[in-house]
């Protein structure tokens, strides 16, 4: 080693740099999945989840027919059973019903986890916050919230898109995805409440604790408070919360798609195809096969890494590789 | 039922126990080789630090270990192996043979259900009596277990009686079914000193009554001095000396156990002359490590020779009749542990420069609530948790504070650091005026005073390397920058005896006595003035409990620091402080110099405390005073003296009617005592013991 003459090269050395940088959080991130697939549910729920994801982002260009075409001639290709060449059949227009489902997964995934996101991140900020400062704002914050979780989610997405879904939108640049800027943000006003209630409580029990009593000896002020001292505390609970608003999401946005609400035309939406399905329910079951199982797919994916972030957040850490 | 053994013969007999467990983390190798025998009417005690499988044993005894446990070794009752027992067999022997009490009595019981309907439920269940005949013997239990009104308690709930009550009533369900063998799991720990004096006196009065073996596991020595007959300790999982409680005491022939008794602070050094406490350096011998032949001790062990790491030494007997588990115990002697050096002196009080005024603090919880939301009288007044304190600290001295649980320790604690604000008072620092919110105070005298909480484990944040809160400390109080800050960190670690490496651990990785010494380095960061230790070594074990405390004297010699030392053990506050307080119920019953408010005449309140204080020599005399009860809850203030409900030297009305006087001490002007009686009637009284209510 004494030998070793260093080289200092200014683009190995950023490059270096970034490694180290980016190396912590990736650790973090591959042994929190090593320990999700530890647990039973999370060996199950993992690969179903990660088959989602490779759908959603390269499931268009895998797909083997087209997914809004319609085949010609009608008559021969309508309403096909799962055959070797359509695998899940075909629907009324005679479109391949494995290639639509593929390509549906993008902007549900999409969507859901942004809409899922933005309440997550409101949400936590909004409970931490208010726990945190305590006393008459929290009561009256606590109180919006209990309002805004009494509308039943399905019945205010309604109400927002059937209100504004057609009306232009406020900017320009929002016009070409509108509908599903609605739908985002309705789920996150949908999930922000519960979510502001979990980590409320988490952080009320965190801020007697004497690590944020020393804190705040030590000067610090509140926002430090909260966002170093207690967020990285409530991550386990965070984990599972998410996982489970994900899943809701994920429903929310299917159902809307059944009453024709859902996910922006021309891309497929499960939830449609499965409205459009009841009609040929008893000659043509496949058709609803199909946009059935993948939503159940989805869900139940989503919930068994659920369950499965709740296992391991009580299972003890690895040892750190030294 | 008469399964009377025949006499000599032991009614538990323990040989070379092992018990291991296979975890996902690994191989816990919880006890290693462990023996004990124990007769009927016999009280062993079992003691040792945390980890070193006090509890396994006990567990193992009740056969309570899970399936993944390998059990070696032997553990017979009555000449049957424990170990080996089916469960219904297991259940039998539980029931009726072998009782257990834990140390929370809170969770033994259920909250749901009267206390007595509990007990009866038990001897319907064991013994097959009828409604009637249970309810009988639950009285006749709950007078046995000396509990006051025997034939009402049973009605209440548990959340209805006070610890002291609620262990009482676990006691009288461990004895309901006349067992064999009582085995005591740290039954005090959990109490006042106050409550541990009167259950100890229960303990060692059942002793004689009951026809029974008990098996007393503690930590405590002094408690264990006060009950038992036999002593065991253990150590890493050994048994390494088995001796009768006066030859433990006097002549320990193991260098662990002359250690941890130079660990105590001796609450009564006849000349005065407080000796630096001795500390065992590093920890115990971890319980994943495999056993090794050699002595596990080795490692910690002052007389240490080389036949200690290449053999492993057996169990044997030594000249006093004790067995020892040392190859050399008969060079066992407390000098070993280079006791006997006296503590150096802190400043005069004199001429020590006031660092920290309190002027008449208060602090009530709650605010007076109307009766309806805005009519009706104002009902449920706040609690007044501390009322009107005043103290001073003066530079390189310490103040130390001593109360029951609920006496307003903490509060006050809280209050002057500004961690909850006052209600009233001033709080004076270096002859500034602190604001009452530690948020509005200014970067100095955030600096100038900090804060050791009692939890170690929390006042570390579980997310963060242990650097974090050295290095955000250094940060808000210092000038340096981020590489100075860097080093200066790893000089404030080796001040606290810890090498740089653990910066970058994070807190679950270090021991208790760990996280409490980075929390110290984290007080010592911006060069406090004053710091405010709350019960910093409570949850400590002794010999760790001693190297924070040397620790702490250290600094304080060294930079001029005052502390402001809370605890409830009175042998650790008479060791550091200078000064004592003694706060009841959230006024100061006493004040002075730690020697004349330890020594007679002292308030009655002190004088309780002294003598409840458990001491770990077994030939001290019991003493006579008792309180019962609990510190009450204050929603008004009090007409007399604070005292007046539980005092045993009451006078008469005029204690409940007029607030006492402060009285001057004989020995120094500065030694007040709030009481109605006299100081030199109080003296007299305390020497000859008269005057007992």
């Amino acid at each position: 080693m004494a030998a070793t003459v260093v080289v200092r090269d200014p683009w190995t050395d950023l490059l270096r740099r970034v490694a180290r940088a980016l190396a912590l959080p990736a650790q973090r991130i591959a042994s929190a999945l090593r320990l999700v697939l530890r647990t039973p549910s999370g060996r199950i729920g993992l690969p179903i989840l990660l088959m989602h994801l490779i759908l959603a982002t390269v499931g268009p260009w895998l797909a083997p027919y087209s997914a809004t075409e319609f085949q010609e001639p009608l008559a021969e290709y309508q309403l096909q059973p799962p055959s070797w060449q359509f695998w899940m059949g075909t629907d009324q227009f005679g479109r391949d019903i494995l290639s639509r489902v593929m390509s549906g997964a993008t902007s549900l995934i999409a969507v859901s986890v942004s809409g899922a996101a933005l309440g997550i991140a409101l949400g936590t900020a909004i409970g931490m916050s208010s726990g945190y400062r305590g006393g008459r704002i929290d009561e009256f914050v606590m109180r919006v919230m209990d309002g805004l979780m009494s509308f039943p989610s399905l019945l205010l997405a309604l109400l927002v898109m059937s209100m504004l879904a057609n009306r232009p939108a406020p900017l320009e640049i929002l016009q070409s995805n509108w509908q599903n800027i609605l739908i985002v943000v309705t789920i996150g006003v949908v999930t922000l409440p519960r979510v502001a209630r979990v980590i409320r409580s988490v952080t009320l029990s965190l801020k007697t604790l004497e690590f944020v009593q020393s804190a705040r000896l030590r000067g610090e002020r509140a926002p430090y408070i909260i966002f170093r001292e207690i967020l990285p505390n409530t991550l386990p609970v965070l984990g599972v919360e998410a996982s489970v608003r994900l899943s809701y999401a994920i429903l929310t946005i299917s159902s809307l798609g059944f009453l024709g609400l859902g996910v922006q035309p021309p891309s497929p939406d499960w939830g449609l195809m499965l409205a459009q399905s009841r009609q040929f329910l008893g000659s043509a079951p496949w058709v609803a096969l199909g946009p059935a199982a993948a939503i159940a797919s989805l869900v139940v994916g989503v919930n068994l890494v659920a369950d499965g972030v709740k296992q391991a957040s009580g299972l003890p850490r690895e040892k750190a590789a030294t | 039922m008469s399964h009377q053994p025949i006499e000599g013969a032991p009614l538990l007999e323990i040989e070379d126990l092992a018990v291991t467990f296979y975890t996902p983390r690994g191989t816990v190798r919880a006890v290693r080789d462990a023996s004990l025998t124990l007769h009927r009417g016999e009280l062993v005690g079992l003691v040792g630090e945390s980890g070193c499988g006090k509890s396994t044993l006990a567990f193992a005894v009740m056969g309570y270990l899970p399936g993944t446990a390998e059990v070696g070794g032997s553990l017979r009752f009555e000449g049957r192996d424990i170990a080996r027992m089916s469960e219904p067999e297991l259940r039998e022997l539980r029931g009726n043979r072998i009782a257990m009490v834990y140390q929370d009595p809170a969770t033994s019981l259920t909250p749901t259900m009267r206390v007595g309907a509990q007990i009866a439920e038990v001897l319907r269940e064991h013994l097959g009596m009828s409604a009637e005949q249970a309810r009988e013997r639950t009285v006749e239990l709950f007078e046995s277990v000396r509990l006051a009104d025997p034939g009402a308690v049973g009605m209440r709930f548990p959340h209805e009686l006070s610890g002291g009550q609620q262990q009482r009533v676990v006691i009288a369900m461990a004895l309901a079914c006349d067992p064999d063998l009582l085995i005591m799991d740290e039954p005090t720990t959990g109490l006042d000193v106050t409550t541990e004096a009167t259950i100890l006196d229960l303990i060692a009065d059942l002793k004689t009554r009951v026809n029974a073996g008990i098996l007393y596991v503690s930590h405590n020595l002094g408690v264990i001095a006060r009950v038992a007959d036999r002593v065991v300790v253990m150590y890493a999982g050994q048994t390494i000396e088995e001796a009768a409680v006066r030859d433990l005491f006097k002549n320990p022939r193991h260098p662990y156990t002359a250690g941890l008794l130079s660990c105590v602070p001796k609450p009564l050094a006849e000349s005065g002359a407080v000796t630096k406490l001795t500390a065992i350096p590093g920890s115990v011998y971890p319980a994943g490590e495999e056993g090794v032949d050699a002595c596990l001790f080795a490692d910690r062990c002052p007389s240490v020779r080389d036949a200690c790491r290449s053999e492993a030494p057996p169990m044997a007997p030594t000249d006093v009749g004790s067995s020892s588990r040392c190859l050399f115990w008969a060079d066992v002697r407390p000098e070993i542990w280079a006791t006997g050096e006296e503590r150096e002196e802190t400043p005069a009080a004199n001429g020590a420069e006031e660092v920290l005024t309190a002027k008449s603090l208060r602090r009530f919880y709650g605010k007076w609530k109307r009766k309806y939301i805005f009519f009706g009288p104002r009902v449920q007044p706040p609690v007044r948790a501390v009322s009107d304190v005043d103290f001073k600290v003066g530079r390189g001295r310490t103040l130390g504070i001593v109360g029951e649980s609920g006496s307003g320790k903490t509060t006050l604690a809280r209050a002057i650091v500004g961690l909850v604000p006052l209600t009233g008072g001033a709080t004076v620092l270096h002859g500034e005026e602190l604001e009452r919110d530690v948020d509005d105070r200014t970067r100095g005298q955030q600096a100038a005073m900090r804060m050791v909480f009692q939890n170690p484990t929390a006042s570390l944040n579980p997310r963060m390397p242990v650097r974090h809160a050295i290095l955000r400390s250094l940060k808000k109080f210092t000038g340096l920058n981020s590489r100075e800050r860097r080093e200066r960190a790893v000089e404030l670690m080796e001040a606290v005896g810890l090498s740089a490496v653990y910066l970058d651990r994070r807190p679950d990785e270090l021991s208790g006595g760990q996280q409490q010494r980075v929390a110290l380095a984290g007080a010592f960061a911006g060069n406090a003035d004053v710091i405010v230790a709350d019960e910093a070594v409570s949850a400590l074990d002794v010999s760790v409990q001693a190297q924070v405390l040397n620790l702490l004297k250290e600094h304080q010699r060294e930079k001029g620091a005052s502390y402001i030392f809370i605890s409830h053990d009175l042998g650790v506050v008479r060791y550091v402080s200078d000064e004592i307080l003694v706060l009841y119920a959230g006024h100061v019953a006493e004040c002075g110099p730690a020697d004349d408010v330890l020594a007679a005449p002292s308030h009655p309140y002190t004088e309780a405390l002294l003598s409840a204080a458990p001491v770990p020599d077994p030939d001290a005399e019991p003493t006579r005073i008792r309180l019962e009860g609990a510190v009450p809850t204050l929603r008004e203030a009090f007409k007399g003296c604070c005292f007046a409900g539980r005092c045993p030297r009451k006078i008469g009305p005029i204690c409940d009617d007029t607030p006492p006087p402060a009285r001057v001490g004989p020995s120094s002007p500065e030694h007040l005592i709030y009481c109605h009686i006299p100081v030199d009637e109080l003296a007299e009284m305390q020497r000859s013991g008269v005057g007992l209510r």
